[in-house]
């Protein structure tokens, strides 16, 4: 069965980026979503296998969204996509409970590679 | 303004072009601008806050834009949708973001907010009390990406370092 994916990004450009890829490589898509708010709410309704999380967003950002998926379900598997790479946001998306930290731009193997290793 | 601020957005953009549409872009002469000045046609505006703050402006003309989005979606624009104004909006999001990982290791602590795009040439915008400095990319055939950096050191930070 296809792991079923939530993708979290307010631009349309990556969502519409990240389906592609994902679709293209044998993942479904269950939801979108545009900010930490609605990601969260799309976590609890659909129980994604993965969640994608931009962390600059309106509403609610990446890493609020993260703590709070995590605190809903601990076994969550969420990986962050996001243009802020510096090294304090990966350190505390990773002892949140990110399982992995993916810098835009990227090269869609990168985020196949990051998909594989947890929807195995 | 420090031009020291500047450089980390000109570096990010080398690499987010090299990454994003394959291009070894050119980095060029840096200017001071008046605190007010005409937009370019395309204008994607991102608000920095932090240690230092202010904001910074990626203007571009309509078929620079145009040329841009084609790339970064992988088939021509017939119109400036929504979908090609969002992928020239990430582009100035990737840019500030890479420019603050950047920052961050020079020990600026800094966020950047959901970038904002206005459209249409003679906008006058003035940065008030922040001056601007204007680094331009050439980007190989796609054309000139102008990076306007308006950026101080945060009233919190002066306030602490007094």
């Amino acid at each position: 069965m296809a792991k079923r994916i939530l993708i979290t990004d307010d631009a349309l450009f990556m969502r519409v980026t990240l389906k592609n890829i994902l679709t293209q490589n044998g993942f479904e898509i269950v939801g979108e979503a545009t900010n930490g708010v609605e990601s969260v709410e799309l976590y609890k309704s659909l129980k994604p296998d993965v969640v994608t999380m931009d962390i600059t967003m309106p509403e609610m950002d990446g890493i609020s969204a993260l703590k709070e998926i995590r605190a809903f379900d601990p076994e969550a598997n969420v990986v962050m996509c996001t243009a802020m790479g510096q090294k304090n946001m990966v350190v505390e998306a990773i002892q949140s409970g990110a399982k992995d930290f993916i810098v835009k731009p990227f090269q869609p193997e990168r985020v196949l590679e990051a998909m594989s290793k947890l929807a195995a | 303004m420090k031009v020291q601020y500047v450089s980390p957005f000109a570096e990010a953009a080398l690499n987010v072009f090299q990454m994003l549409v394959s291009i070894t872009a050119e980095r060029g002469q840096l200017s001071a601008r008046p605190q007010m000045f005409t937009t370019q046609q395309v204008n994607v505006v991102c608000g920095i806050t932090g240690n230092i703050e202010g904001l910074v402006i990626y203007g571009m003309s309509m078929v620079t834009a145009d040329r841009l989005a084609s790339k970064m979606i992988g088939q021509p624009i017939v119109t400036f949708d929504q979908l090609a104004a969002s992928a020239i909006a990430e582009l100035g999001n990737m840019i500030s973001g890479n420019a603050a990982s950047v920052l961050a290791t020079q020990g600026f602590s800094v966020d950047i907010t959901p970038p904002t795009i206005i459209r249409g040439s003679n906008v006058k915008i003035t940065t008030l009390d922040i001056p601007s400095l204007l680094i331009p990319m050439e980007i190989g055939d796609i054309g000139t990406l102008e990076i306007n950096v308006s950026l101080q050191e945060s009233r919190k930070s002066r306030l602490a370092a007094a």
